[in-house]
């Protein structure tokens, strides 16, 4: 059977690991079956024509895309940043599998799901601070190899603007602004500008790398305008 | 030169004509047309910006009202000034004004108050359209904030319109204002069990659940030495959007899962001292009684 992520006609089975996913049906009536472990989702599609495409998305979406729009990566060791420097650097994300309806005029959503055990945490002070999808990652120096169903590649290139050493313990980035891509596995670019001892800003790259696809943007998806272009870090980064 | 002098001659004989019985030249009534036209355009300009400006701000009908507001006041003040330009003594429609402002104010003063309170809670925002909140003892859900009243959905379903100056000075809880709420539990358990363990237990069930949050961490401490119990507090944060979810599902599984570790929650008890030791054990009296 194909691997989960790709673009597929409207009559395909799918298995990968804990996943299995199918659209299947005669004619237009057709049932879109996933499964993942014990959660399983089943729904009719009345359609003939179109793509189905399953791609990662952004990883803010499971169990519920209305808890948080920011994800947060602690790192599981303290980075440190001399002032002035500019460097990359490589994380882990969570990835979180949508599949759509694709034709010319309109992308439609069916599902998403995650291999992944979701947790939120609360980035700033109780009174004014965010809820974020939460993700611990080490720092790597190259693309770390990664279960592809279950982490993502996250490149960031990080600048010091400040006058000082900066100890970096998490990253918070905003959905909103996220440009993902795939091929084996997801895989984003991102940028962290550190201007001052708490505050910085995050933003991702559109440009498409070689050999990777564009995953389905879920806010266009969902029809809402791209207001942010970045997020910019208030509290702090321990 | 000559025609000059003469073309504004007649233009000025024309500005300064009598109207007909009217009392008013025709540069009076020229004046005031232009003032009412200019407080027309004025308060059309103000509506449009008050729109653009506020359209993502404020709720569609509350902004409905504050456009009429600034809309119908700038003509107003406009007909005013325009009447005062021709000549029009206000003094006696001041006195007139005056009164009729008493008896209206005094018929009105709650409108008022209510429409005041409501400019105020748009601006200072305590709340907002699908807030969970608690107004003046009202549990619900904020359903829109208007000019003169708020209503409220309450969690049993019952609409509630509260007047605007009854909402600005009451106390007002909004339970979902902040990002993140805490909650917490008292979970008894009996003297023998292990507490270390119990907690242990617990920290592992509140780590798992997605939505109780990582930071602020949960917390599990020995509160209180029962009279029947070594009473533990457990403390979490959720989401505040979903934390009445995670609240009604925790306790039980909190109860199962410690069960399923041997540890018991339990039931008030006593212990008796006797002043006087009994006579033999009472399995000793059952049998010789039997």
């Amino acid at each position: 059977m194909p691997p989960v992520f790709g673009t597929y006609d409207l009559d395909v089975e799918l298995a990968e690991q804990h996943i299995e996913l199918s659209l299947k049906g005669d004619g237009k009536r057709k049932v879109y079956r996933r499964q993942v472990n014990d959660d399983e989702v089943t729904k009719y599609i009345n359609a003939d024509r179109g793509k189905l495409i399953v791609c990662p998305v952004e990883p803010v979406n499971a169990p519920d895309e209305s808890i948080s729009e920011h994800l947060l990566i602690e790192l599981e060791r303290p980075l440190l940043i001399e002032p002035g420097s500019t460097d990359t650097f490589y994380l882990k994300f969570p990835v979180e599998v949508g599949s759509f309806l694709v034709d010319p005029t309109d992308v439609e959503r069916i599902d998403i799901f995650t291999l992944t055990k979701p947790k939120y945490t609360l980035y700033g002070p109780p009174e004014s601070g965010i809820i974020c999808k939460w993700w611990k990652s080490d720092v790597y120096s190259t693309a770390p190899e990664v279960d592809r169903l279950f982490e993502g590649v996250l490149r960031v290139k990080i600048t010091n603007n400040y006058r000082e050493w900066m100890e970096l313990a998490k990253l918070v980035f905003g959905a909103f602004d996220m440009k993902i891509f795939y091929n084996d596995h997801a895989y984003m670019d991102a940028r962290l500008v550190i201007e001052k001892r708490t505050i910085g800003e995050t933003s991702f790259n559109a440009r498409k790398p070689k050999g990777m696809h564009r995953a389905v943007d879920i806010y266009e998806a969902k029809g809402l305008k791209k207001l942010e272009k970045s997020y910019v870090i208030e509290w702090g980064f321990k | 030169m000559n025609l000059h002098i003469n073309l504004q001659g007649a233009v000025m004989d024309f500005w300064t004509m009598e109207l007909g019985d009217m009392g008013m030249t025709v540069g009076e009534l020229v004046t005031f047309v232009l003032i009412i036209a200019i407080s027309v355009v004025i308060a059309r300009i103000v509506r449009v910006n008050t729109r653009r400006i506020m359209k993502e701000r404020v709720p569609k009908n509350t902004l409905s009202n504050l456009e009429k507001l600034f809309y119908y006041g700038i003509i107003i003040i406009g007909f005013v000034v325009a009447l005062s330009s021709i000549g029009f003594s206000l003094s006696g429609l001041l006195v007139a004004g005056g009164i009729m402002g008493i008896v209206i104010g005094f018929a009105s003063q709650t409108v008022v108050s209510n429409l005041i309170s409501g400019l105020f809670l748009i601006v200072e925002k305590p709340i907002k359209v699908g807030d969970s909140v608690n107004i003046d003892g009202v549990d619900g859900v904020v359903e829109d904030v208007r000019i003169l009243s708020t209503t409220v959905r309450t969690f049993d379903g019952v609409y509630t319109r509260l007047p605007n100056d009854k909402v600005f000075s009451s106390n007002i809880q909004n339970y979902v204002a902040h990002g993140g709420r805490r909650f917490s539990y008292s979970i008894g358990i009996r003297y023998r069990d292990d507490a270390d363990r119990a907690k242990e237990v617990i920290m592992g069930l509140l780590e798992a659940h997605p939505l109780i949050l990582k930071e602020p961490a949960p917390q599990v401490f020995v509160d209180g030495l029962g009279d029947s119990s070594v009473n533990l507090k457990v403390r979490m944060w959720a989401p505040s959007t979903h934390w009445y979810g995670v609240y009604t599902e925790m306790l039980w599984k909190l109860k199962v899962a410690l069960e399923e570790n041997g540890i018991q929650i339990p039931f008030p008890q006593r212990v008796v001292w006797f002043e006087n030791a009994l006579k033999g054990d009472i399995a000793t009296r059952r049998d010789n009684a039997g």
